[in-house]
C-alpha cells in the first residue's frame, strides 16, 4: 500500500512532478552524451597513439632506450616477434630497426628517427600503408625508397620523388650516410609520424648499419579487450632479459588522460546529480509541506514514523529514477547514433590535428557508465529524500491536523 | 467499564506572549458504548480535551488512562501505536488520503494492523455498505459530497474496531440533511457495533442527538448531563 500511495502521490502534482522527471531526464541524457563525448576524444586519441604509432607493447634492448645506441639491439628479434605472432590475443607483431640521424634535403636539414620496417607487418600493426596521403606504400622505385610525414616534406621543402640524405653513426661508430628517394608522404594527426620519423625498409637501413639483420624494437598490437598483462608476463617468462613496456609506461600522458577521463565522469556526475538533488528536494518539500495536514492525519490514525519516512522516500526515489530509463535510453540511442554516423569536428579539425584528434568524432561509453550513473540517479533520489522525508516525520500531527 | 479516565488534566500554551490555560483541572470518564458530546463556546478548550483524550496532545498536567493505560507517560512511537489499536478518528475535515479509492480509505487502518487482504476487503465493504454508500466504493473521495465523504471517515475510524471514536466537529461542514444523515448512521453504529463515541461540537443538532453532553466553559467542566 505504501508503494502504491507513494507512486500515486507522484502524479498529485502532475506538471510539477513532470518537470522535475523532464529535468532528469536531461540531466541523465546530458550526463551520458557529454561523458560519451570526452571518451569518445580519448578513445580516438588513444586509439590514434597506440594503433597507429606505440602499439599496445613494445620490447627493447634494456640499454638502447638509454641512448638509442644501434649496438643494442634485441637478440633473435626476428625469431621472437614471430614467436609471439603465434600466442593468443596478439594481433600483430612488427620489428624495426632504428637509427637517429640528420635528414638533408637540397634545401634544409632536420634530426629524425630513422625507422627500417618490416613492410608487411609494419602495415599489420600501425597500418602505416593506410596512412599514405601521396604516392605508394614502398612500391614504384626499387632502390632504397623511403617514407615521410607531410610536416617534414613540408619543412625540407621536398616532395615525392625527391631526393633525400640520410646520415647517421653505423654499428662501428662511424658517421655513413645513405641516398634515399621519396616514395611516399603520410598524413597523420600523429605529430611524431608526421614531423619526426622516417620510414625506410628494414634491409635497406640494416646494410647501412652494417651489424646483420638486427631489431631495436618489437612492437606488438594485441586483439581488442585483450589482456596485455598476461601477454607481457609471457614474453617475460619466454625471454627473460629484454625490456617489455605497455602503453601506459611507453605514453605517461595516456595513461593519466585515461585515469582522468575517469575523475572527469565523476565530476561530471557530480554536478549534474547535485543540480538534480536541489530539483528534487525543493518539488518533494513543497509536497510535503501542502500535505502538512493529509501526514498529520496518517500519524494521528496511527501511522508510525518509519513507515510516514518509508513512504516519502519511496515516493522520492519513484520521483528520482522516473525519468532515468528515459534518459538512460535517450542517451544510448544519441551515443549509438553518433558512434555509427561519427559527430564531424572538421570545422576545428586542424586545431584537434595538431593535439592528435581525429576530426570525426565517435562518442563511446562502457556499458559499465550506464549501471554507474542509474546508481548515481538511485543515490541521488534517497539523498534527496532525506530532508523532505525528515521535514514530515518532525511535525506534529496535533499542529498538522490544524494547518490551513 | 470506564473506556476513558481523565483525572484533573491541565494543559497551558506557553507558545504565546501570555501563558494561555486551555483546560483547567478537567476529570471525566466515558463509558463503554456511550455517545458523548463535548460542548462550549469557540475557544472553550473542546478540542484541545480531544485531543489530549486521543493521545494527540500532552497534558501539563493530570493523566489520561484509555482501556486501563495511562497514556501520559508515552513517546510518540508509543502513542502512534497506541492510537492505532485503540482509537478512532474523525476529523473536521474528512482528511481522506484523496490518492486512494473509497474502499482503499476505509481499508487502510487494518492495513497498519495487518489485517488479511480477504477479511479487510470485507470489513471495509460492510461498513461502507452501512454507510449507505457501497456503490461509491471504488471511486475517490473528491468525486463525493462532504457528506458522503464524511462517511467513508466514519467508516474508517470504525473499520479495525476501536475502543472509541473521537470525533472533531464532524458536521461543521455539512449541511442540514448530510448532518442528519451521518448523525442516524452514527447512532445506528453506536447500538449495533457497541461503539463508543465521543465528539467535541457546537452543532445544535450533534447535540440533540447525543445521550450525554459535557459543557465545558473557559477550560473546565460547568455541565455533565446524562440523558
Amino acid at each position: 500500500m505504501l508503494v502504491k500511495i507513494a507512486w500515486k502521490n507522484v502524479w498529485r502534482s502532475r506538471s510539477r512532478s513532470l518537470v522535475v522527471i523532464g529535468s532528469i531526464i536531461v540531466g541523465v541524457w546530458a550526463l551520458l552524451f557529454g561523458s560519451g563525448f570526452m571518451n569518445g576524444f580519448l578513445v580516438s586519441y588513444m586509439a590514434n597513439i597506440i594503433n597507429h604509432d606505440i602499439s599496445n607493447i613494445q620490447i627493447h634492448n634494456p640499454k638502447f632506450k638509454q641512448d638509442f645506441d644501434v649496438r643494442y639491439f634485441i637478440a633473435n628479434g626476428k625469431a621472437k616477434a614471430a614467436a609471439v605472432r603465434q600466442w593468443p590475443g596478439v594481433r600483430g607483431a612488427t620489428t624495426r630497426t632504428i637509427v637517429s640521424g640528420m635528414i638533408s634535403s637540397p634545401k634544409k636539414a632536420a634530426g629524425v628517427q630513422i625507422r627500417g620496417v618490416d613492410l608487411k607487418n609494419e602495415a599489420l600493426v600501425t597500418r602505416l600503408d593506410s596512412m599514405v596521403a601521396e604516392g605508394t606504400y614502398f612500391t614504384g622505385i626499387k632502390r632504397n625508397p623511403i617514407i615521410i610525414g607531410s610536416r617534414m616534406a613540408e619543412n625540407l621543402g621536398v616532395k615525392l620523388r625527391s631526393k633525400v640524405v640520410l646520415t647517421f653513426n653505423d654499428g662501428h661508430g662511424n658517421i655513413t650516410a645513405g641516398a634515399f628517394r621519396i616514395v611516399g608522404i603520410v598524413e597523420s594527426s600523429s605529430v611524431a609520424i608526421s614531423e619526426t620519423y622516417a620510414f625506410v625498409r628494414q634491409q635497406d637501413l640494416t646494410k647501412l648499419v652494417a651489424l646483420g639483420d638486427i631489431v631495436h624494437e618489437i612492437a606488438i598490437l594485441t586483439q581488442p579487450q585483450t589482456d596485455e598483462a598476461a601477454i607481457i608476463t609471457r614474453y617475460r617468462q619466454t625471454y627473460n632479459h629484454d625490456l617489455v613496456e605497455s602503453w601506459r609506461e611507453l605514453a605517461p600522458e595516456l595513461a593519466v588522460m585515461n585515469e582522468m577521463y575517469g575523475n572527469m565522469l565523476y565530476v561530471l556526475m557530480g554536478i549534474i546529480l547535485t543540480a538534480l538533488v536541489f530539483g528534487i528536494v525543493n518539488t518533494m518539500l513543497m509536497a510535503v509541506l501542502e500535505r502538512f495536514r493529509e501526514l498529520g492525519m496518517l500519524m494521528a490514525v496511527g501511522m508510525n514514523k518509519a513507515r510516514v519516512y518509508l513512504m516519502i522516500m519511496i515516493e522520492t526515489v519513484f520521483l528520482g529514477v522516473a525519468g532515468a530509463p528515459i534518459g538512460l535510453l535517450a542517451g544510448w540511442l544519441t551515443i549509438y547514433y553518433f558512434r555509427m554516423h561519427g559527430v564531424d569536428l572538421s570545422n576545428y579539425s586542424e586545431g584537434l590535428e595538431a593535439f592528435g584528434y581525429s576530426a570525426l568524432l565517435y562518442p563511446y561509453l562502457d556499458n559499465q557508465v550506464y549501471f554507474i550513473v542509474t546508481l548515481g540517479v538511485v543515490v541521488t533520489a534517497l539523498v534527496s529524500a532525506l530532508y523532505p522525508a525528515w521535514k514530515a516525520i518532525k511535525l506534529k500531527p496535533v499542529e498538522a491536523l490544524h494547518k490551513l | 467499564m470506564s473506556v476513558i479516565k481523565a483525572n484533573n488534566i491541565h494543559k497551558t500554551y506557553t507558545e504565546t506572549a501570555v501563558p494561555v490555560h486551555a483546560l483547567n483541572g478537567v476529570t471525566l470518564s466515558v463509558e463503554e458504548g456511550e455517545f458523548t458530546a463535548i460542548v462550549g463556546p469557540s475557544g472553550c478548550g473542546k478540542t484541545t480535551l480531544l485531543n489530549i483524550l486521543g493521545g494527540l496532545d500532552t497534558p501539563t498536567e493530570g493523566t489520561v488512562e484509555v482501556a486501563n493505560t495511562d497514556i501520559t507517560g508515552m513517546n510518540d512511537n508509543q502513542l502512534i501505536n497506541f492510537r492505532l489499536q485503540n482509537i478512532g478518528f474523525v476529523f473536521q475535515a474528512y482528511n481522506l488520503i484523496p490518492v486512494l479509492t473509497n474502499k482503499e480509505n476505509v481499508e487502510f487502518i487494518m492495513l497498519l494492523q495487518k489485517w488479511p487482504r480477504q477479511e479487510r476487503e470485507q470489513r471495509a465493504m460492510e461498513l461502507l455498505a452501512q454507510m449507505g454508500i457501497a456503490d461509491k466504493a471504488n471511486q475517490r473521495p473528491s468525486e463525493l459530497s462532504g457528506g458522503q465523504q464524511q462517511r467513508v471517515a466514519v467508516a474508517r475510524a470504525l473499520a479495525s474496531k476501536p475502543k472509541f471514536i473521537l470525533a472533531d466537529e464532524p458536521t461543521a461542514n455539512l449541511d442540514s440533511k448530510s448532518t442528519a444523515n451521518l448523525l442516524d448512521m452514527m447512532a445506528q453504529l453506536n447500538k449495533e457495533e457497541q461503539a463508543t463515541f465521543v465528539f467535541s461540537t457546537h452543532d445544535q443538532r450533534v447535540i440533540d442527538k447525543a445521550r450525554r453532553v459535557i459543557t465545558l466553559e473557559d477550560g473546565k467542566i460547568v455541565a455533565d448531563i446524562t440523558r
